[in-house]
């Protein structure tokens, strides 16, 4: 009787339809910025502005390469908008899956059939990352669409390189909510636990950008593991995708030891 | 015969709240137990415990032959559970939630959900969280029945009901018993359990207070009633009263120079002797309230102190 994954499926079942709006909106994001590159970043104006600008602002907001099909890329989608859509989505679905059920009161009913806790939490977190990846997919299957009509200049692995980098990124986000949900029950410190590590995140790596002293904030900052070595230019950096997703790994490990010892309360 | 359910002093606390302070239950297998107690009584602790949602700070549970957390999975697959506080949410249709239910329970025979469905009157094409209280507990009730589990967790299982499903789900758990199911009930309304309960626990404060055979506690004893009756003087029928043995409480109001006087009474015992009395005038009207499971546990049993507790 009982099929495979049936928490899984019912994950992806009850959140399909945010999941649809998510993709709209990363879809959106793409099909708006990059377009724009020909007539902003490529003919040199843009470059201009940014000279014109305070060397500080530039290196915080990463704008240095934004002359560059693969630096104008970054910047805008996979540096922030679509860090920020990403890492949001994470941090909805990680407090949701286990916080969430359980405020809810969905998690005592599925916990009173035959399923044990460690399914419950496995299933729930590939959930979140089956959602993610196909978000990242998406990303890289449309940016690898543009790059001939926009003029990117990106190699297509290199696209799909950086969409891993940014879905582990989102991860490691949603699996501290995930996490701090397991641990805690309680969904609003799901959320500021994981949207609170994406902020550090961005921020360390912001002042590594333009403190010369701070550059040990790389070492700390899954936002740093992500992009530091320019992967949509330079290629997929695998150390860093070994440890964003090592990490995102290992937080969902002790989200589902947490979620076993604990009683549910609801 | 191996209990259907034992538990050894089971205690539970949540910080500085001691909720149950050792437990020792003991369910036979095929019986309908009734567990009572007034809310905060320690029941949901106890019955989440079994489901191994909640682990106890000491003590032991054993449920078919086993313990909540060794029994696992395979365990729960045998068991149907009504969780005191249902809630449900989501554009999940009914249909979907049992279909999910169903995978992740024991096999539920074809064509079982949509019978329970018919003769609970529940609608299962509307998203569950269009459902009224009363129709999200008939969701409930369902999920729980619908794999003939060989024990039934049942915690205040009409609560939302309206008073003919309440009839329907004491047929569905006199039906269980008939098939050999072990049901175990909770509820803080005493008529749900005297008509169903072969044996019964009275919880209070996180202690068993009085445990046995259903009529062997005086547990109907304490009645609150009130009749309108004609044809008699004030008088002679507070007079009559008076003399009757259990009577307190006792108030009669009308007019002196006869109509219809109104009188109110706590009955403690039998009430055949006040029904005889009444039935001696044209009774107008009569109305006798449920008992108060707190007055008739509190009451009889003192206010949960173990050494009063009466064991049958």
């Amino acid at each position: 009787m009982s099929r495979i994954l049936p928490v899984f499926r019912r994950s992806l079942g009850d959140s399909w339809r945010s999941l649809l709006g998510w993709s709209l909106g990363v879809a959106a994001a793409l099909l708006l910025y990059l377009p724009l590159f020909p007539s902003i970043g490529g003919n040199g104006e843009m470059q201009q502005i940014i000279d014109s600008l305070p060397p500080e602002l530039v290196k915080t907001l990463g704008y240095e390469q934004i002359a560059s099909g693969p630096g104008y890329v970054q910047s805008t989608f996979y540096g922030l908008i679509g860090f920020l859509l990403l890492v949001i989505a994470a941090v909805s679905w990680g407090s949701s899956a286990i916080a969430g059920a359980e405020e809810s009161g969905q998690l005592e009913l599925t916990l009173a059939h035959g399923v044990s806790r460690t399914q419950v939490a496995l299933e729930s977190a590939l959930s979140v990352i089956v959602r993610l990846a196909w978000l990242g997919l998406l990303a890289a299957a449309i940016v690898v669409m543009l790059i001939e009509p926009a003029e990117l200049a990106i190699d297509p692995p290199d696209a799909v390189g950086t969409s891993a980098a940014l879905v582990g990124l989102a991860a490691l986000a949603g699996g501290f909510a995930l996490l701090v949900g397991a641990v805690t029950g309680r969904r609003i410190l799901a959320i500021g636990a994981g949207a609170g590590i994406a902020v550090l995140a961005y921020v360390g790596n912001a002042i590594a950008n333009q403190v010369t002293d701070a550059q040990w904030l790389r070492a700390v900052s899954p936002y740093s593991w992500a992009y530091r070595d320019q992967p949509l230019t330079d290629g997929t950096d695998w150390a860093g995708l070994v440890l964003l997703w090592g990490v995102s790994t290992v937080l969902v490990v002790l989200a589902t030891i947490a979620l076993r010892r604990r009683d549910v309360i609801g | 015969m191996i209990p259907a359910i034992e538990t050894f002093e089971l205690t539970k606390r949540y910080g500085a709240h001691q909720a149950l302070h050792g437990l020792d239950l003991d369910v036979t297998p095929g019986a309908v137990f009734g567990l009572i107690g007034p809310n905060g009584a320690g029941k949901t602790t106890t019955l989440r415990i079994l489901l191994d949602i909640i682990r106890p700070t000491s003590g032991t549970a054993r449920i078919l032959g086993t313990t909540p957390g060794e029994g696992g999975p395979a365990l729960r697959r045998r068991i149907g559970y009504v969780p005191g506080e249902l809630r449900l949410e989501g554009r999940l249709r009914g249909r979907q939630l049992l279909r999910h239910l169903a995978e992740i329970s024991g096999p539920v025979p074809p064509g079982t959900i949509d019978r329970l469905a018919d003769r609970l009157g529940v609608n299962l094409d509307r998203p569950v969280r269009a459902l009224s209280k009363g129709n999200k507990q008939k969701l409930g009730l369902i999920q729980a029945f619908m794999h003939h589990p060989e024990l039934l967790v049942l915690d205040e299982p009409t609560s939302g009901l309206d008073p003919l499903v309440q009839r329907t789900f004491l047929e569905m758990v006199r039906e269980a018993r008939d098939a050999g199911q072990t049901v175990l009930l909770s509820s803080h309304v005493l008529s749900e359990i005297q008509q169903t309960a072969d044996e019964v626990a009275v919880l209070s404060g996180g202690r068993i207070v009085a445990q046995g055979r259903v009529d062997s506690l005086r547990l109907s004893s304490v009645r609150h009633v009130r009749a309108g009756v004609d044809g008699t003087s004030l008088a002679l029928l507070r007079g009559d009263l008076e003399k009757l043995p259990g009577l307190s409480d006792i108030a009669v109001t009308g007019d002196e120079g006869g109509g219809i006087a109104r009188l109110g009474a706590k009955v403690e015992g039998d009430i055949d002797p006040f029904v005889k009395l009444l039935a001696r005038h044209r009774v107008v009207d009569l109305t006798v309230e449920e008992p108060d499971l707190e007055e008739s546990v509190l009451q009889l049993y003192g206010s949960g102190s173990v050494e009063e507790a009466t064991h049958v």
